[in-house]
């Protein structure tokens, strides 16, 4: 039965794979290896947004925590405690990404710049996104920064940005490129 | 078109309608600006969570793992994931409908022979960078090409345990399999000593007297 492992480091002895004895008074547990997933899958929601937060997309998202997840099976398997799993899922997280980043840009890692080097957040991920855009686009000249608040907080189309700045669609891309490239220097975690 | 603020602007609106990363090579150059607006995008999106429907698939899939019908690495190796059909030199003949983990038992290393076999013009030699493994696919056999000096050795770019497609991580110089913890060297040797997996089957590979490195594929 798979997670087993997992399961053990619960408090379960080794070889125990029926749902927990109620004989005690202990509150009745879920079968085992469905615990173990459970526990998981809530991991895996944490690097499911870990890895959003750095592609901004769905797809991708879903197919490189798929990746974390399978790569992760057999450690899940070994008994380490729920903080190892979490150390691990993020170690396998970043390489996933690196990968990703790698084969997509037809890039060696080494290559790649270290804002993918990305660190094991804590906790999961606060609800202040949208305070660090702010903070992100503090830091920009006022142009670069109505760009992107124009483009990406409003979803205009470079039409309508053009349109709001008295500018040319033309120089708005130019602009929205310079202004994503300093956006890039900025600390973003 | 292919002006970077052109190109960025593409990936841009992309991401601003929910499609997925869509790269080139050349995108390279701007790896900053592209990471950046992949950032803002999800920033702006605040933290997410699964969509229920890919939860239950991952939780089906962690669930299933050890007992799932995996596609045979042979149907891998030389199907490419489903394309042409060959066969494998090895004794894998006639396991192709066992599962992975019966098939993986037998010795890896030996070299991928399709039938009807192709030699397949994947790169110029002047490609190969020595000490980089270069990813190439001939017809449905996909391989990771290695040079030193005039010669070119390959091996499967499939895991020699799951029918994963590896990739290279140049940091290490290893092929790392993203589907479970396994690397491998160029020469396809697995690295780890205490759970060894059989070596990467090997691929046919000869260089042209023009400098063209061709591997024994399939159309």
């Amino acid at each position: 039965m798979p997670w087993s492992g997992v399961a053990m480091t619960a408090g379960y002895p080794p070889g125990s794979q029926e749902s927990a004895s109620d004989e005690s008074g202990d509150v009745l547990q879920l079968p085992m290896a469905r615990r173990a997933t459970d526990i998981a899958l809530d991991e895996l929601e944490i690097v499911y947004a870990f890895i959003y937060a750095r592609v901004g997309n769905r797809a991708d998202a879903e197919d490189l925590t798929q990746q974390v997840a399978m790569k992760a099976i057999p450690r899940l398997r070994e008994g380490a405690p729920a903080s190892a799993i979490r150390g691990y899922l993020f170690a396998t997280a970043r390489s996933v990404l690196g990968g990703f980043w790698s084969t997509r840009l037809g890039l060696s890692e080494v290559e790649l710049h270290e804002d993918l080097a990305l660190a094991v957040p804590p906790a999961p991920p606060s609800e202040g996104r949208v305070d660090t855009v702010q903070r992100i686009l503090a830091e920009l000249s006022d142009n670069y920064r109505r760009v992107l608040e124009l483009r990406f907080l409003h979803g205009y189309s470079l039409k309508e940005v053009a349109a709001e700045m008295h500018s040319t669609v033309g120089a708005v891309k130019v602009m929205q490129l310079r202004a994503l490239r300093s956006a890039a220097k900025v600390k973003m975690e | 078109m292919n002006k970077p603020e052109n190109r960025v602007d593409k990936i841009v609106s992309d991401l601003l309608h929910g499609r997925r990363l869509r790269l080139r090579g050349g995108d390279a150059e701007e790896k900053a600006a592209i990471t950046a607006a992949a950032r803002l995008v999800a920033a702006r999106q605040g933290p997410q969570r699964m969509n229920p429907a890919f939860r239950r698939r991952l939780k089906q899939a962690l669930e299933s793992a050890p007992t799932a019908p995996w596609m045979t690495r042979r149907a891998a190796l030389v199907a490419g994931f489903g394309l042409a059909a060959g066969a494998v030199a090895g004794g894998l003949l006639g396991r192709q409908m066992e599962p992975a983990a019966v098939a993986t038992r037998v010795a890896g290393g030996d070299p991928i022979n399709p039938i009807p076999g192709k030699w397949v013009d994947v790169a110029a030699i002047s490609d190969l960078v020595e000490g980089q493994g270069k990813q190439v696919n001939a017809g449905g056999v996909g391989a990771f090409l290695f040079r030193r000096g005039d010669s070119v050795t390959g091996v499967s770019s499939i895991c020699s345990h799951l029918p994963c497609e590896l990739w290279w991580n140049g940091r290490q110089g290893l092929l790392d399999c993203p589907c479970h913890p396994a690397s491998f060297t160029p020469e396809g040797m697995s690295t780890d000593n205490t759970y060894p997996l059989p070596a990467l089957n090997t691929v046919h590979v000869r260089v042209t007297p023009a400098g063209r490195v061709e591997v024994l594929g399939t159309d």
